[in-house]
Protein backbone atom coordinates (compact mmCIF):
# COMPACT_ATOMS: atom_id res chain seq x y z
CA UNK A 1 0.00 0.00 0.00
CA UNK A 2 2.76 2.42 0.95
CA UNK A 3 4.71 1.46 -2.19
CA UNK A 4 1.73 2.31 -4.40
CA UNK A 5 1.25 5.67 -2.72
CA UNK A 6 4.96 6.36 -3.17
CA UNK A 7 4.83 5.54 -6.89
CA UNK A 8 1.81 7.79 -7.35
CA UNK A 9 3.61 10.61 -5.56
CA UNK A 10 6.69 10.18 -7.79
CA UNK A 11 4.49 10.28 -10.92
CA UNK A 12 2.75 13.42 -9.67
CA UNK A 13 6.11 15.12 -9.07
CA UNK A 14 7.43 14.17 -12.53
CA UNK A 15 4.64 15.93 -14.37
CA UNK A 16 3.40 18.69 -12.10
CA UNK A 17 6.28 19.76 -9.88
CA UNK A 18 9.60 19.84 -11.72
CA UNK A 19 11.56 21.11 -8.70
CA UNK A 20 11.14 17.85 -6.79
CA UNK A 21 13.35 14.88 -7.66
CA UNK A 22 12.61 11.54 -6.03
CA UNK A 23 14.43 8.28 -6.82
CA UNK A 24 12.62 4.97 -6.99
CA UNK A 25 11.46 2.91 -4.02
CA UNK A 26 9.73 5.60 -1.97
CA UNK A 27 7.33 4.26 0.65
CA UNK A 28 4.68 6.57 2.06
CA UNK A 29 2.88 5.12 5.07
CA UNK A 30 1.46 8.44 6.29
CA UNK A 31 1.13 11.90 4.74
CA UNK A 32 3.98 13.72 2.95
CA UNK A 33 3.71 17.49 2.45
CA UNK A 34 6.16 19.37 0.22
CA UNK A 35 5.69 23.11 -0.23
CA UNK A 36 7.71 25.93 -1.77
CA UNK A 37 9.61 26.47 -5.01
CA UNK A 38 13.13 25.44 -3.99
CA UNK A 39 14.84 22.25 -5.09
CA UNK A 40 14.06 19.07 -3.14
CA UNK A 41 15.78 15.76 -3.84
CA UNK A 42 15.14 12.48 -2.04
CA UNK A 43 17.25 9.33 -2.55
CA UNK A 44 16.41 5.69 -3.08
CA UNK A 45 14.29 3.50 -0.80
CA UNK A 46 13.23 6.22 1.64
CA UNK A 47 10.42 5.61 4.11
CA UNK A 48 7.91 8.30 5.14
CA UNK A 49 6.17 7.32 8.35
CA UNK A 50 4.30 8.75 11.32
CA UNK A 51 5.41 8.33 14.88
CA UNK A 52 3.67 5.81 17.09
CA UNK A 53 1.41 7.19 19.74
CA UNK A 54 1.18 10.84 18.83
CA UNK A 55 -1.10 13.18 16.98
CA UNK A 56 1.37 14.63 14.50
CA UNK A 57 1.41 12.04 11.77
CA UNK A 58 2.92 13.70 8.71
CA UNK A 59 6.31 14.67 7.30
CA UNK A 60 6.54 18.25 6.06
CA UNK A 61 9.33 19.58 3.85
CA UNK A 62 9.23 23.33 3.19
CA UNK A 63 11.44 25.63 1.13
CA UNK A 64 11.12 29.38 1.50
CA UNK A 65 12.91 30.70 -1.60
CA UNK A 66 13.84 29.65 -5.14
CA UNK A 67 17.50 29.20 -4.22
CA UNK A 68 16.77 26.94 -1.28
CA UNK A 69 17.69 23.29 -1.55
CA UNK A 70 16.99 20.23 0.55
CA UNK A 71 18.69 16.95 -0.27
CA UNK A 72 18.08 13.66 1.54
CA UNK A 73 20.22 10.56 0.92
CA UNK A 74 19.34 6.92 0.34
CA UNK A 75 17.52 4.66 2.83
CA UNK A 76 16.41 7.56 5.00
CA UNK A 77 13.66 6.92 7.53
CA UNK A 78 11.61 10.04 8.30
CA UNK A 79 9.02 9.74 11.07
CA UNK A 80 6.94 12.91 11.45
CA UNK A 81 9.98 15.10 10.72
CA UNK A 82 9.65 18.80 9.87
CA UNK A 83 12.37 20.17 7.59
CA UNK A 84 12.27 23.81 6.47
CA UNK A 85 14.98 25.64 4.60
CA UNK A 86 15.80 29.07 3.18
CA UNK A 87 19.40 28.27 2.15
CA UNK A 88 20.60 24.67 2.11
CA UNK A 89 20.03 21.52 4.14
CA UNK A 90 21.83 18.33 3.17
CA UNK A 91 21.10 15.07 4.95
CA UNK A 92 23.20 11.91 4.46
CA UNK A 93 22.14 8.37 3.76
CA UNK A 94 20.44 5.88 6.11
CA UNK A 95 19.47 8.45 8.73
CA UNK A 96 16.61 8.16 11.21
CA UNK A 97 14.68 11.33 12.07
CA UNK A 98 11.82 11.12 14.55
CA UNK A 99 9.30 13.93 15.18
CA UNK A 100 11.85 16.73 15.26
CA UNK A 101 12.54 19.97 13.44
CA UNK A 102 15.46 20.92 11.25
CA UNK A 103 15.67 24.61 10.39
CA UNK A 104 18.38 26.77 8.79
CA UNK A 105 17.00 30.28 9.29
CA UNK A 106 15.50 32.36 12.07
CA UNK A 107 12.54 33.28 9.78
CA UNK A 108 12.19 36.74 11.40
CA UNK A 109 14.56 39.46 12.56
CA UNK A 110 14.45 41.03 16.01
CA UNK A 111 13.51 44.41 14.51
CA UNK A 112 10.09 45.89 15.20
CA UNK A 113 8.67 44.96 11.79
CA UNK A 114 9.78 41.31 12.13
CA UNK A 115 11.07 41.26 8.56
CA UNK A 116 13.72 39.02 7.02
CA UNK A 117 16.90 38.69 9.06
CA UNK A 118 19.74 40.63 7.37
CA UNK A 119 22.94 38.90 8.49
CA UNK A 120 22.18 35.45 7.17
CA UNK A 121 24.14 33.87 4.35
CA UNK A 122 24.60 30.45 2.80
CA UNK A 123 27.98 29.81 4.47
CA UNK A 124 26.74 30.79 7.91
CA UNK A 125 23.44 28.98 7.91
CA UNK A 126 24.03 25.78 5.98
CA UNK A 127 22.99 22.63 7.85
CA UNK A 128 24.88 19.42 7.11
CA UNK A 129 23.87 16.10 8.64
CA UNK A 130 26.12 13.10 8.05
CA UNK A 131 25.45 9.45 7.33
CA UNK A 132 23.85 7.05 9.83
CA UNK A 133 22.77 9.85 12.18
CA UNK A 134 19.74 9.25 14.42
CA UNK A 135 17.72 12.16 15.83
CA UNK A 136 15.25 11.49 18.63
CA UNK A 137 11.75 12.82 19.09
CA UNK A 138 10.94 16.42 20.15
CA UNK A 139 14.48 17.60 19.41
CA UNK A 140 15.51 20.54 17.26
CA UNK A 141 18.47 21.27 14.97
CA UNK A 142 19.26 24.98 14.53
CA UNK A 143 21.00 26.91 11.74
CA UNK A 144 24.70 26.54 10.98
CA UNK A 145 25.08 23.11 12.58
CA UNK A 146 27.23 20.30 11.20
CA UNK A 147 26.48 16.86 12.61
CA UNK A 148 29.15 14.24 11.95
CA UNK A 149 28.68 10.66 10.84
CA UNK A 150 27.25 8.10 13.32
CA UNK A 151 26.24 10.80 15.82
CA UNK A 152 23.20 10.07 18.00
CA UNK A 153 20.95 12.85 19.24
CA UNK A 154 18.75 11.94 22.19
CA UNK A 155 15.08 12.95 22.54
CA UNK A 156 14.34 16.47 23.73
CA UNK A 157 17.72 17.98 22.87
CA UNK A 158 18.22 21.30 21.09
CA UNK A 159 21.36 21.31 18.94
CA UNK A 160 22.88 24.79 18.57
CA UNK A 161 26.57 23.98 17.99
CA UNK A 162 28.28 21.47 15.74
CA UNK A 163 28.52 17.84 16.84
CA UNK A 164 31.53 15.62 16.19
CA UNK A 165 31.29 12.24 14.52
CA UNK A 166 30.17 9.37 16.75
CA UNK A 167 29.07 11.48 19.73
CA UNK A 168 26.01 11.00 21.93
CA UNK A 169 24.29 14.32 22.60
CA UNK A 170 21.60 15.39 25.10
CA UNK A 171 20.21 18.60 26.58
CA UNK A 172 19.44 22.25 25.93
CA UNK A 173 21.92 23.46 24.62
CA UNK A 174 23.05 20.02 23.54
CA UNK A 175 26.05 18.70 25.44
CA UNK A 176 28.12 15.63 24.70
CA UNK A 177 27.36 12.61 26.90
CA UNK A 178 29.92 10.28 25.43
CA UNK A 179 32.47 10.59 22.65
CA UNK A 180 33.59 7.60 20.69
CA UNK B 1 -23.78 13.55 48.29
CA UNK B 2 -25.93 16.56 49.21
CA UNK B 3 -23.01 18.91 48.58
CA UNK B 4 -22.40 17.37 45.19
CA UNK B 5 -26.04 17.80 44.24
CA UNK B 6 -25.95 21.43 45.35
CA UNK B 7 -22.82 21.97 43.24
CA UNK B 8 -24.47 20.39 40.21
CA UNK B 9 -27.50 22.64 40.58
CA UNK B 10 -25.31 25.72 40.89
CA UNK B 11 -23.27 24.90 37.77
CA UNK B 12 -25.40 22.82 35.42
CA UNK B 13 -23.04 23.08 32.44
CA UNK B 14 -20.02 21.57 34.19
CA UNK B 15 -22.23 18.87 35.67
CA UNK B 16 -23.47 18.00 32.18
CA UNK B 17 -19.87 17.88 30.91
CA UNK B 18 -18.94 15.56 33.77
CA UNK B 19 -21.83 13.23 33.00
CA UNK B 20 -20.83 13.20 29.32
CA UNK B 21 -17.23 12.39 30.24
CA UNK B 22 -18.39 9.55 32.51
CA UNK B 23 -20.52 8.07 29.71
CA UNK B 24 -17.66 8.38 27.22
CA UNK B 25 -15.33 6.76 29.74
CA UNK B 26 -17.78 3.91 30.29
CA UNK B 27 -17.78 3.27 26.54
CA UNK B 28 -13.95 3.10 26.58
CA UNK B 29 -14.02 0.75 29.60
CA UNK B 30 -16.48 -1.63 27.92
CA UNK B 31 -14.58 -1.47 24.62
CA UNK B 32 -11.25 -2.41 26.18
CA UNK B 33 -12.89 -5.17 28.32
CA UNK B 34 -14.59 -6.79 25.33
CA UNK B 35 -12.10 -6.46 22.51
CA UNK B 36 -8.66 -6.58 24.14
CA UNK B 37 -7.16 -8.99 26.63
CA UNK B 38 -4.12 -7.00 27.71
CA UNK B 39 -5.71 -3.62 28.46
CA UNK B 40 -7.67 -3.10 31.67
CA UNK B 41 -9.31 0.26 32.43
CA UNK B 42 -11.32 0.54 35.63
CA UNK B 43 -14.60 2.36 36.16
CA UNK B 44 -15.13 5.30 36.95
CA UNK B 45 -13.03 6.71 34.10
CA UNK B 46 -13.67 10.29 32.99
CA UNK B 47 -12.75 10.83 29.34
CA UNK B 48 -12.90 14.56 28.55
CA UNK B 49 -10.49 13.92 25.66
CA UNK B 50 -9.64 11.13 23.28
CA UNK B 51 -7.97 7.92 24.45
CA UNK B 52 -5.94 5.54 22.31
CA UNK B 53 -4.14 2.49 23.64
CA UNK B 54 -2.30 0.28 21.15
CA UNK B 55 0.30 -2.44 21.03
CA UNK B 56 0.78 -5.98 22.34
CA UNK B 57 1.90 -5.16 25.91
CA UNK B 58 -0.29 -4.93 29.01
CA UNK B 59 -1.78 -1.67 30.27
CA UNK B 60 -3.53 -1.20 33.61
CA UNK B 61 -5.30 2.03 34.55
CA UNK B 62 -6.71 2.19 38.08
CA UNK B 63 -10.07 3.65 39.04
CA UNK B 64 -11.13 7.30 39.07
CA UNK B 65 -8.63 8.52 36.46
CA UNK B 66 -9.51 11.35 34.10
CA UNK B 67 -8.23 12.32 30.66
CA UNK B 68 -8.20 15.94 29.48
CA UNK B 69 -7.50 17.40 26.07
CA UNK B 70 -4.25 19.39 25.82
CA UNK B 71 -3.24 20.92 22.46
CA UNK B 72 -5.66 18.53 20.71
CA UNK B 73 -4.02 15.48 22.28
CA UNK B 74 -5.60 13.18 24.79
CA UNK B 75 -4.02 10.08 26.27
CA UNK B 76 -1.83 8.07 23.89
CA UNK B 77 -0.25 4.83 25.04
CA UNK B 78 1.80 2.62 22.73
CA UNK B 79 3.41 -0.59 23.92
CA UNK B 80 6.19 -1.81 21.68
CA UNK B 81 6.80 -5.35 22.96
CA UNK B 82 4.84 -8.15 24.59
CA UNK B 83 6.66 -7.82 27.93
CA UNK B 84 5.78 -4.14 28.17
CA UNK B 85 3.88 -3.07 31.29
CA UNK B 86 2.24 0.31 31.86
CA UNK B 87 0.56 0.92 35.21
CA UNK B 88 -1.21 4.15 36.16
CA UNK B 89 -2.42 4.67 39.73
CA UNK B 90 -5.82 5.88 40.87
CA UNK B 91 -7.08 9.49 40.97
CA UNK B 92 -4.57 10.64 38.33
CA UNK B 93 -5.36 13.42 35.86
CA UNK B 94 -3.82 12.75 32.46
CA UNK B 95 -3.89 15.62 29.99
CA UNK B 96 -2.06 15.16 26.71
CA UNK B 97 0.23 12.45 28.06
CA UNK B 98 1.86 10.12 25.57
CA UNK B 99 3.67 6.98 26.67
CA UNK B 100 5.87 4.81 24.47
CA UNK B 101 6.85 1.76 26.44
CA UNK B 102 9.12 -1.18 25.70
CA UNK B 103 9.94 -2.34 29.23
CA UNK B 104 8.19 -1.00 32.30
CA UNK B 105 6.50 2.30 33.15
CA UNK B 106 4.97 2.69 36.64
CA UNK B 107 3.07 5.85 37.54
CA UNK B 108 1.80 6.39 41.09
CA UNK B 109 -1.49 7.67 42.47
CA UNK B 110 -2.75 11.19 42.00
CA UNK B 111 -0.37 12.16 39.22
CA UNK B 112 -1.09 15.33 37.26
CA UNK B 113 0.34 15.67 33.78
CA UNK B 114 0.37 18.27 31.05
CA UNK B 115 1.57 17.71 27.47
CA UNK B 116 4.45 15.43 28.42
CA UNK B 117 6.20 12.42 26.98
CA UNK B 118 7.27 9.27 28.78
CA UNK B 119 9.47 7.08 26.64
CA UNK B 120 11.78 4.31 27.81
CA UNK B 121 13.56 3.69 24.53
CA UNK B 122 15.67 6.25 22.71
CA UNK B 123 14.34 5.70 19.21
CA UNK B 124 10.85 4.31 18.77
CA UNK B 125 10.87 3.27 15.17
CA UNK B 126 14.01 1.13 15.39
CA UNK B 127 12.58 -1.15 18.06
CA UNK B 128 10.23 -3.04 15.82
CA UNK B 129 11.42 -4.20 12.45
CA UNK B 130 11.31 -1.84 9.51
CA UNK B 131 13.61 0.76 11.00
CA UNK B 132 17.09 1.32 9.67
CA UNK B 133 19.92 -0.78 11.05
CA UNK B 134 21.76 2.29 12.38
CA UNK B 135 20.10 2.74 15.67
CA UNK B 136 19.37 -0.86 16.53
CA UNK B 137 22.20 -0.97 19.04
CA UNK B 138 20.77 1.90 21.03
CA UNK B 139 17.72 0.23 22.52
CA UNK B 140 18.24 1.52 26.02
CA UNK B 141 15.46 0.30 28.22
CA UNK B 142 15.47 0.68 31.99
CA UNK B 143 12.22 0.89 33.97
CA UNK B 144 10.68 4.31 34.66
CA UNK B 145 9.18 4.68 38.14
CA UNK B 146 7.19 7.78 39.10
CA UNK B 147 5.92 8.17 42.67
CA UNK B 148 2.60 9.38 44.06
CA UNK B 149 1.22 12.92 43.69
CA UNK B 150 3.80 13.97 41.09
CA UNK B 151 3.07 16.95 38.87
CA UNK B 152 4.58 16.80 35.38
CA UNK B 153 4.79 20.20 33.66
CA UNK B 154 4.22 20.99 30.02
CA UNK B 155 6.62 19.67 27.38
CA UNK B 156 8.54 17.63 29.92
CA UNK B 157 10.22 14.45 28.76
CA UNK B 158 11.03 11.42 30.91
CA UNK B 159 13.50 9.00 29.37
CA UNK B 160 14.66 5.56 30.40
CA UNK B 161 16.18 4.88 33.79
CA UNK B 162 14.67 7.84 35.64
CA UNK B 163 13.06 7.47 39.07
CA UNK B 164 11.05 10.33 40.53
CA UNK B 165 10.08 10.33 44.21
CA UNK B 166 6.76 11.14 45.88
CA UNK B 167 5.26 14.65 45.81
CA UNK B 168 7.79 16.03 43.33
CA UNK B 169 7.21 18.69 40.68
CA UNK B 170 8.74 18.43 37.22
CA UNK B 171 8.94 21.93 35.77
CA UNK B 172 8.06 22.84 32.19
CA UNK B 173 10.52 21.65 29.58
CA UNK B 174 12.51 19.44 31.94
CA UNK B 175 14.13 16.30 30.60
CA UNK B 176 15.14 13.42 32.87
CA UNK B 177 17.51 10.78 31.59
CA UNK B 178 18.99 8.02 33.72
CA UNK B 179 18.73 9.94 37.01
CA UNK B 180 17.20 9.36 40.44
CA UNK B 181 15.41 12.00 42.48
CA UNK B 182 14.31 11.93 46.12
CA UNK B 183 10.84 12.79 47.29
CA UNK B 184 9.53 16.37 47.57
CA UNK B 185 11.84 17.94 44.96
CA UNK B 186 11.50 20.57 42.25
CA UNK B 187 13.15 19.12 39.15
CA UNK B 188 14.08 21.40 36.27
CA UNK B 189 16.54 21.75 33.43
CA UNK B 190 17.45 19.89 30.31
CA UNK B 191 19.06 17.50 31.24
CA UNK B 192 17.84 17.61 34.85
CA UNK B 193 20.72 16.77 37.17
CA UNK B 194 19.55 17.25 40.75
CA UNK B 195 16.28 18.36 42.29
CA UNK B 196 15.88 21.30 44.67
CA UNK B 197 14.04 20.49 47.91
CA UNK B 198 10.70 22.32 47.89
CA UNK B 199 10.54 23.04 51.63
CA UNK B 200 13.79 25.03 51.43
CA UNK B 201 12.38 27.03 48.53
CA UNK B 202 9.27 27.80 50.57
CA UNK B 203 11.44 29.00 53.48
CA UNK B 204 13.36 31.31 51.11
CA UNK B 205 10.09 32.72 49.81
CA UNK B 206 8.85 33.38 53.33
CA UNK B 207 12.05 35.29 54.20
CA UNK B 208 11.85 37.78 51.32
Amino acid sequence: MGRIRGKLFILKCQYLRKNIKIDEGLTIKKKLLITGKGRVSIGKNCVIDGIKGDASQYVSINTYSRDASISIGDNAHLCAARISSRFCISIGSSVLIEESGIVDTDFHSIERDRGRPQDESLEKCKVVIGDRVAIGSRSFVMKGVHIGDDAKIFPGSIVTTSVKAGALVLGNPARVLRES
Amino acid sequence: MKNQLRKALAEPLSAALLVGALIKGLIYVIYYRLFTKNVRVNFPFKAFGSVSIRGPGSVYIDKNCSVHENVFRGLNIVTLSEEALVRIGKNSMLGGLSIRCWGQVMIGEGTMTALSLIQDVIYVSCVNDGGPSVANKLVYSKPIIIGDNVWLGGNSIILSGSRIGHDSVLSAGATCFNAEFDKYRLISGNPATRGLPIDQLLKLKART
